[in-house]
């Protein structure tokens, strides 16, 4: 089993992704580049909603932020994509930031209804602030062009997207394992215990909307690339029912889950798209099935079944000198884990 | 007395109209531990509030060290050196007792998100760092073998065991301790009382404690304060304090005082 190890399993499908452009056909190429904008989305709400516990809804909104902010400082003012898609996602992190505010007074229910209140106005936005957005019908975004690298747009932002996804993933995963990400759990477990030991709530609560808006800003000017196009449905609360499906399916509370869970969600998504109404049914379903029988989502049952899945909240210590006996051939790691 | 560590100088609270809190004065010097003792909605509670900031005060001052310390946020007065552990366990259910650990020393380690997120060396320095301390202090508490179970595992007497050895990781001048014999056996009582005095002795941490298990305050405490209807009613060694007829009757009543006093 020592095979299926998590870096093992992670470096396999970072191999694969690597080279998935040399096989894979222009539609299969998008559906993965599809999951990479999702696993920015579902790692930055995890850590808002698993690691620090805020209960908000308005993800799909940050990622529609960043998607017109990309979109239209390239329309408006004709700044090229790769100067527009950071700023983008800065907008949807300022935007984010704010809304850890109203979280410092409430939680829960009644903080989950002031956010979707939120997503709900950036949709009013959107749809009628047309000098700006362009209203209902959307706009188009133009091409962007790679120019000295010897691509076009498809793969050049195929492999942007990987580039991001690997880079974040890895920052997400180091911050669970530090003071910060353990500062979030003690905001979500215990407010009170955690102002005991000197975390500050709303730095804390701010640190987390700011950094799941950035990554759902940066989600949003890649998807926006994508598409070529961007329009308010795209970004409404059907976008968020996904986004949290991902967490939920994925594991709460896990890197390793999201990243999981999004691949799962988008797969079975575009897999079902052949029959039309299957889709809704199969996917409603399928967040029955989890929120009933499997709390922890898909990486929960992984942990129990496969070593190697654990995810300590600290940086497990480096023991050089505790490494080679495992290693020496005379006790091969396979005993050492046969019984699990 | 030695030197005051903190002190409470004319504390006044009030909850729409009830005076929870009347003209509050305290002084518990440095490496004391002192109890505070009273009926149910004495205000003991309410005092603890108003010391790590979760209630400031409507009138009146917190003293810390020389320092004031009313009206700061409680994660500032925590950064102060004002430890405390709470009447139910607040233990982080998400995390092993190791890292619950851990987590006391937020207060005195520095890794910001960048160093954090790129796991800088600095950052992995500063984590080591944590978790020896958070594993000396499981065994100063005498419970290194459950450092990776999760929390919640454990028993609730041991729970507040970690908590305490949580609080006192980041070298507290101050703990507060809510009912921390709460849960505990009979037999594990002495123990308690031998950890006690072991925090005060090692750690030089002046501990302020609430307690409803008399024996427990009677051995241990140097001082005791006595609380009825947000009042002091009595401050004093602890068998002084046994004895005084406004305790007696603040906890029986008066006829029953009458019957005590006459048996």
């Amino acid at each position: 089993m020592d095979i299926l190890r998590r870096r093992n399993v992670m470096a396999a499908l970072l191999c694969v992704a690597l080279f998935l452009p040399v096989a894979a056909n222009p539609y299969q190429l998008f559906v993965a580049n599809l999951i990479f904008i999702y696993v920015l989305l579902s790692v930055g709400l995890n850590l808002l909603l698993g690691y620090a516990g805020q209960l908000a809804f308005a993800n799909a909104a940050m990622f529609g932020i960043g998607a017109y902010g990309t979109g239209l400082i390239q329309v408006h003012f004709g700044w090229p994509f790769l100067v527009a898609f950071p700023l983008g996602a800065l907008i949807a992190t300022a935007v984010g930031l704010t809304l850890a505010l109203p979280a410092l007074r409430l939680s829960g229910l009644y903080l989950a209804l002031s956010t979707l209140a939120f997503a709900q106005f950036t949709q009013w936005v959107f749809l009628h602030w047309e000098g700006v957005t362009f209203g209902a019908g959307g706009f188009k975004t133009p091409q962007v062009s790679f120019a000295p690298l010897p691509v076009d747009q498809r793969h050049g932002l195929y492999y942007l997207s990987l580039g991001i996804v690997v880079a974040m993933v890895w920052f997400a995963r180091n911050l669970v394992t530090s003071r910060i990400g353990r500062a979030f759990i003690t905001v979500r477990d215990s407010e009170v215990a955690a102002e005991s030991l000197g975390v500050d709530l709303l730095r804390y609560k701010a640190l987390a909307f700011g950094l799941s808006a950035f990554y759902a800003g940066i989600a949003g000017g890649l998807y926006s690339q994508m598409l070529n196009f961007v329009s308010p449905e795209g970004y409404d609360l059907f976008q968020m029912v996904l986004q949290k499906a991902m967490v939920v399916v994925g594991g709460l509370g896990s890197i390793a889950g999201s990243v999981l869970g999004a691949g799962t969600i988008v797969l079975v998504l575009e897999l079902l798209r052949e029959f039309k109404g299957a889709q809704e049914v199969v996917f409603g379903a399928l967040l029955l099935v989890f929120i009933i029988f499997m709390r922890g989502g898909i990486i929960s049952v992984i942990k129990r079944h496969i070593p190697g899945w654990e995810e300590p909240l600290h940086r497990a210590p480096t023991r050089p000198e505790a490494d080679p006996p495992a290693a020496s051939p005379l006790t091969p790691p396979a005993q050492e884990r046969g019984a699990s | 007395m030695s030197r005051s560590m903190l002190a409470l100088r004319g504390v006044g609270v009030s909850f729409g109209g009830v005076q929870v809190l009347d003209h509050v004065d305290l002084d518990v010097g440095e490496g004391e531990i002192r109890g505070i003792i009273g009926p149910n909605g004495a205000g003991k509670t309410t005092l603890l509030n108003v010391i790590c900031g979760i209630h400031p005060p409507d009138i009146g001052q917190v003293v810390l060290d020389g320092d004031l310390v009313t009206g700061l946020k409680p994660s500032k007065i925590a950064r102060r050196g004002i430890g405390r552990t709470f009447q139910t366990s607040q233990l982080f259910k998400g995390m092993s007792v190791l890292e619950n650990l851990m987590c006391g020393l937020h207060r005195r380690t520095v890794t910001g998100l960048v160093g954090a997120g790129l796991g800088l060396p600095s950052c992995r320095e500063e984590e080591e760092r944590t978790e020896e301390a958070a594993r000396l202090a499981l065994e100063f508490v005498g419970m290194s073998q459950f450092a990776d179970r999760p929390g919640h595992q454990l028993s609730f007497g041991q729970q507040r065991v970690v908590e305490i050895a949580r609080t006192l990781i980041s070298e507290p001048k101050v703990v507060l301790l809510d009912e921390p014999a709460v849960g505990l056996s009979l037999n594990r009582l002495s123990e308690f009382d031998l950890l006690l005095r072991r925090i005060r002795d090692d750690k030089g941490v002046t501990l302020l404690l609430i307690e409803h298990v008399i024996r427990l305050v009677m051995d241990v405490c140097d001082e005791v304060t006595v609380l009825n209807s947000g009042r002091i009613i009595a401050d004093g060694k602890p068998d002084v304090v046994r004895n005084d007829p406004s305790v007696v009757e603040a906890y029986l009543g008066k006829e029953l005082r009458a019957r005590h006093s006459a048996s």
